[in-house]
């Protein structure tokens, strides 16, 4: 997995590339967790993430949740059609937000 | 076309990914998989991930897991051995739909994209023994 952060006003979008699992779990909330901890409104691009397993799917949640609770969003853009399959299989589809 | 291959990985995180690799390279064999692949692919991979994360709690060890894929022509047939801690069945449950949180949703998926799911005492050497059967 890479990544590539890009800042814009009160917005950090987080651009992800490649296989998001358990592998690489904890580095993808490195990444994000502090961004969501600092008051941003957090866009997670996933256009490039072509597979994306349960933990990542976790990291999503946990993402949310957290941005929930500080009053801020997390926002999933352009997600892969790889992806986008496993969301609707872990019915999130409603819960997570999706532009 | 009938496949039979197996291949032995070391249980760490960074084996899911050679895991993977080696599902998509067996079943591109025979066409008929060629719709579910990912699906497949993505329960062994999580069936993979259980072992490291729960019949090793995640600690690096020495030890392998042996994946087999066998295809008759009509019911894929994956089999995972390991030898971490015993795994007790009536414990694994998938995440409940309605429960939002983080966790149980590998077992989930494992019982969504398979047709049936068995845990057994492993007879030879090994401890763990789960066999996952799509039909095609």
């Amino acid at each position: 997995m890479s990544y590539k952060i890009t800042e814009e006003g009160n917005v950090a979008t987080v651009h992800l590339d490649g296989e998001i699992d358990m592998d690489v779990t904890e580095k993808a909330k490195e990444v994000i967790m502090p961004l969501i901890e600092s008051g941003k409104e957090v866009h997670l691009n996933l256009k490039e993430v072509q597979y994306m397993d349960s933990s990542g799917i976790s990291v999503l949640i946990e993402s949310h949740q957290k941005a929930a609770e500080l009053g801020t969003k997390v926002i999933l853009k352009e997600i892969s059609k790889s992806v986008l399959k496993v969301i609707m299989m872990a019915k999130l589809e409603q819960i997570l937000i999706i532009e | 076309m009938t496949i039979d291959e197996h291949k032995e990985f070391a249980v760490q995180s960074s084996s899911l990914k050679e895991i993977r690799s080696f599902a998509r390279e067996v079943l591109t064999k025979d066409p008929v998989f060629q719709n579910s692949m990912d699906d497949v692919v993505l329960a062994l991979a999580e069936a993979a991930q259980n072992i490291v994360k729960h019949a090793y709690s995640g600690q690096p060890t020495g030890d392998t897991m042996k994946v087999d894929i066998k295809f008759n022509g009509k019911q894929l047939i994956i089999e995972l051995f390991d030898k971490g801690s015993p795994a007790i069945p009536q414990n694994i449950k998938p995440r409940k739909l309605d429960d939002i949180k983080a966790g149980g949703l590998g077992t989930f998926f494992i019982g969504q994209i398979m047709d049936e799911v068995i845990f057994k005492t492993a007879a030879t050497d090994w401890v763990n023994h789960l066999v996952l059967k799509k039909n095609y």
